[in-house]
């Protein structure tokens, strides 16, 4: 009878070794599947960007425009809400350019080719709104050029001449392993807040039946058994409901990465494939899986040595050492210090591992704590077990919580984070315009052409803005200090600047200086042409200066120029089609529209961080749950006995609630604060200085800790119910 | 020497199936053998009393190798057994050892056919034979019948009768059995008893058995008194 038969033979008869070997299979399987999405998260993003490094317009190298094959430009474009990337491109006659993935043929001047999300987004709106900008739809870009079907993109066709402002070209971008340091770092980070949870339903799930599994084995070496087979026997026992998990964890994976390509990250979906693991990968995962999970089972089972009598732990509980209450300052001071010596991200990344580490150390010491006051201060026999309970063993009680206490850590870390790098990424910053005003940047030359264009077009559209030629220049002052200024009519101005016309004066003058101009030049580092003395000035509340035509002598000749359109809410779409279209596919943006991509990109972190910490939690709060039952099956005999004495069910339920969820209501609040700490200290790290946001939605991970806390506290109320029913004679 | 009474002229010539010298165990400040002396031979039944803490059960595990002693020597058959590795130790229960625990010690998801079979399974034996052995002494026993049956499906009295074909299946030399009669009322414990007193002495596998009861000690060929981790005194009976 080999250790394999016995554990076959097991997990046939002993419904609670089936339980527990099912829920073992549903950690491993929850294990697997999570570390096969996070791994390939890497290759999901070199797979996006082997589809869509076109789309990034030029490779590095130069070409002379004389000798390009082609001229693109490429732009981020908003409509209805939605982000629109766009490329156009002018075929040259130097050459053919091969199409890029999902082109069959470039589109001619005055065509595009679109995406089939942004067909259809054409197709549901007025030609005004979208559909205007990209002149003729002669077709649709297949897959394999997207990041997925959902991506708003077009690819116009422009004529050499009238495409404006552009790059040559003689190839499209190729990919050139481009890492999304910031994707990488999630799924880093995921990595542990998933996996450690994973692991600890895991072990959770494993101890569920240690006590009759150590009854079995101290029988099997009565009878003969050596100490290996014993091994044997318990890796056998583990491996069948590993491997299931394993494979299951593989089998499942492609539902996991369907799921999760719904989770869009840069602004679109994935695809499934995207997200698929390289096979070798997980040829690694499904062997180093089982050889963790089975090596922590035999390194656990040295712990216990399996005397024919019965088990012995080889190093009993000592009491835990106060020193311990040292290692959480210790690792937040050394986290403080990584954060503020500006060392590697990598040695801030230990220390903040040491740190979650830390809650392992100090954890069990608060838990005896704890269960040392409980002692003192019992006034019944089921007060007195729980105390006990907590101050003997406070490893293992303290054990079910450490999943709930990391997701929290982490809930609060990232909530610390959020809302502080949210108000810093939308905050007002010195605006030069109106939140509000469409602008686009061009070169001098195109400047006339591009606002005739555009007022063409809103005329055609029925809007009564009209385009503002703004040019850039430089003044300077008595002392030669340069400031950036923009030339323009006051009257014509104002609206785009997001100012009264009746701040202009009547006459020309020059707007914002801090002191009184002297010179003028087309860019810094140009010839400076002297400004009439005693120029009339007024006061421009706006980071730049703003000189009127009149006063900027002839000789002055500016190279690149501002185009600009006020908009409200009800007319923004048209005008920035007008816009888009006028300028031949320019980037049109505005404040508003930077504060929106920000916020886009936001409310990604956001859902990526709210899933992670809801399969965090839920994962924690089943490993809890599971620990609390096996706890009370551990000792049924003892509560067997209790209630056999007369002690009530109820009185017993309630105080293995509060057994089970003390500590971790304690250590979530502990790991509360220092998941703030360390968001605080993170915030430290970035260049900028932001101002603190601490939202009430801080206590939110806290609140679900507890909660979660308490009911997998909760579940004794049933097993103790099962004690009582089941007979003690089968043990 | 009190524990080394041979029970017959026989006994004397022959080597004893297995001895104890100068045995000590402590438990912490607490010395449960204080320098213990037994032999017990081959088809000899010694029943070992005493007071509760007064070192029996440790004597007990000493000997089969269970528990390591401090000081002394334990021999089986004229050979040293008690500083052999904890693997051939294991050997040794599976092939030489048969155990009877008050507890039963049955393997809770095996049939009481598996249970009786599983020291020579363990050993290597074929499947086959050694079920069939197993099917053989479950027959001996009166459990015929219930081969199939589950630990949990038994009654006390004839958990300990798988327990008591386990222990004899393989023929062992030497027979420990700890209060085997402890947890079954008087008349299912007498019968228990004399099965395993009448099988040891047909197949003359030595037994040593820990008692509280004054009657069932009465029934086995020498009596051990034990106080104090010492032995007091040595009483024929039969």
């Amino acid at each position: 009878m080999n250790a394999f038969r016995i554990a076959l033979r097991v997990l046939r008869v002993d419904r609670r070794t089936r339980t527990s070997a099912l829920l073992t299979a549903v950690g491993v399987t929850v294990a697997t599947s999570l570390v096969l999405l996070l791994l390939g998260l890497p290759y999901a993003v070199d797979a996006r960007e082997a589809r869509t490094a076109w789309q990034q317009g030029a490779v590095t190298s130069e070409v002379a425009p004389e000798e390009a094959k082609a001229l693109i430009k490429t732009s981020r474009d908003r409509a209805a809400g939605e982000i629109i990337e766009r490329m156009d491109i002018a075929l040259t006659q130097h050459g053919e350019l091969p199409p890029p993935p999902g082109v069959d043929k470039f589109p001619g001047p005055g065509e595009s080719l679109v995406s089939p999300a942004l067909a259809e987004l054409i197709d549901d709106q007025p030609a005004s709104v979208v559909g205007e900008r990209f002149g003729k739809v002669v077709g649709v870009i297949g897959s394999d050029g997207l990041r997925h079907d959902n991506q708003l993109f077009a690819l116009v066709g422009q004529s050499p001449t009238g495409i404006g402002d552009a790059n040559p070209i003689n190839e499209f971008a190729t990919p050139f392993g481009f890492a999304d340091d910031e994707l990488e770092l999630l799924a880093g980070v995921g990595l542990v807040v998933l996996l450690v949870p994973s692991l600890v339903l895991v072990a959770s799930a494993a101890r569920l039946t240690a006590t009759r599994r150590e009854q079995r084995l101290a029988a099997f070496r009565l009878a003969g058994a050596t100490p290996r087979q014993v091994v044997a026997m318990v890796v056998a026992e583990l491996a069948i409901p590993t491997v299931v998990g394993v494979v299951l964890g593989v089998v499942v994976n492609p539902l996991v990465r369907w799921w999760a390509s719904g989770v869009p990250w840069d602004g679109s979906e994935w695809y499934p494939a995207d997200l698929a693991t390289p096979t070798w990968l997980v040829v690694v995962a499904v062997v180093v899986l089982p050889l963790l999970v089975l090596g922590a089972a035999v390194l656990g089972l040295r712990r216990v040595v399996i005397t024919p009598l019965g088990a012995v732990r080889s190093t009993p509980n000592k009491p835990l050492g106060a020193w311990r209450v040292l290692a959480l300052p210790a690792a937040l001071a050394a986290f403080w210090f990584a954060a503020r010596s500006g060392e590697s991200l990598a040695v801030v990344l230990i220390a903040l591992a040491a740190l979650i580490g830390s809650a392992t150390v100090i954890g069990p010491w608060v838990t005896a704590v704890v269960g040392r006051g409980l002692v003192k201060s019992w006034r019944g026999p089921a007060g007195l077990l729980a105390g006990r309970r907590l101050h003997t063993d406070p490893k293992a009680a303290y054990r079910s919580s450490s999943g709930v206490v990391l997701a929290v850590f982490v809930g609060t870390m990232a909530l610390t984070l959020l809302p502080t790098i949210e108000g810093a990424e939308l905050a007002p910053r010195d605006p030069m315009f109106a939140a509000s005003t469409l602008r686009t940047f061009t070169s001098a030359e195109h400047a006339d052409d591009i606002v005739k264009q555009i007022d063409d077009r809103l005329k055609r559209y029925g809007q009564q803005e009209r385009a503002v030629r703004l040019d850039e220049v430089v003044l300077t002052d008595s002392d030669g200090a340069e400031y950036g200024a923009v030339v323009g009519r006051c009257a014509e101005a104002a609206p785009v600047l997001g100012l009264s016309p009746q701040m202009c004066r009547n006459e020309p003058a020059v707007y914002g200086m801090p002191t009184r101009p002297k010179g003028i030049a087309a860019e810094s580092g140009d010839q400076i042409k002297a400004l009439p003395t005693n120029v009339p000035t007024a006061d421009l509340p706006r980071p730049v200066a703003l000189i009127d035509p009149e006063l900027v002598p002839e000789s002055v000749q500016p190279v690149s120029s501002i185009v600009a359109v006020a908009t409200t809410d009800a007319n923004r779409d048209p005008i920035r089609t007008a816009m888009v279209a006028g300028s031949a596919g320019n980037q049109v943006t505005s404040d508003q529209d930077l504060v929106l991509n920000g916020s886009n990109h936001l409310d990604e972190l956001r859902r990526v961080t709210a899933i992670g910490i809801v399969i965090a939690g839920l994962l924690a709060g089943c490993s809890a749950a599971i620990a609390t039952a096996g706890s009370v099956m551990d000792r049924r005999r003892t509560f067997g006995a209790m209630i056999a004495a007369g002690t009530q069910m109820s009185v017993l339920a309630r105080t293995l609630r509060v057994e089970a969820s003390l500590p971790a209501v304690i250590a979530t609040f502990g790991a509360g604060l220092a998941g703030v700490f360390v968001g605080v200290m993170l915030l430290g790290l970035i260049d900028s200085p932001l101002e603190l946001v601490l939202s009430p939605w801080l206590l939110a991970p806290v609140v679900v800790g507890v909660i979660v806390a308490v009911l997998a506290a909760s579940v004794c109320g049933p097993a103790l119910r099962r004690v009582r029913q089941e007979p003690l004679s089968d043990e | 020497m009190l524990g080394q009474e041979p029970s017959t002229v026989q006994n004397v010539l022959a080597p004893p199936a297995i001895s104890g010298r100068r045995l000590v165990k402590n438990y912490g400040p607490h010395r449960a053998l204080a320098g213990v002396d037994i032999d017990v031979r081959r088809g000899e039944a010694v029943a070992i009393v005493g007071p509760s803490g007064s070192g029996k059960s440790t004597l007990l595990h000493v000997l089969a190798g269970i528990v390591a002693a401090d000081h002394g020597e334990v021999h089986l058959g004229g050979s040293r057994i008690d500083n052999l590795s904890e693997a051939r130790r294991s050997l040794l229960r599976r092939s030489e050892f048969g155990f009877v625990f008050q507890q039963g010690m049955l393997v809770a998801e095996l049939t009481a056919e598996e249970n009786v079979a599983l020291p020579m399974l363990l050993g290597g034996s074929d499947r086959g034979q050694a079920l069939q052995a197993a099917r053989h002494w479950l027959d001996r026993l009166g459990l015929a019948g219930r081969y199939g049956s589950f630990p949990g499906e038994l009654s006390g009295g004839q958990a300990q009768r798988v327990a008591i074909a386990r222990a004899l299946a393989h023929q062992p030399s030497v027979v420990f059995a700890d209060e085997p009669t402890g947890q079954l009322d008087s008349r299912t414990g007498a019968e228990i008893m004399n099965v395993l007193l009448e099988i040891c002495a047909e197949t003359q596998a030595a037994i040593l058995v820990v008692t509280h009861d004054r009657e069932l000690a009465a029934r086995a060929t020498r009596s051990v008194a034990i106080r104090d981790g010492q032995i007091e005194s040595a009483v024929l009976t039969a």
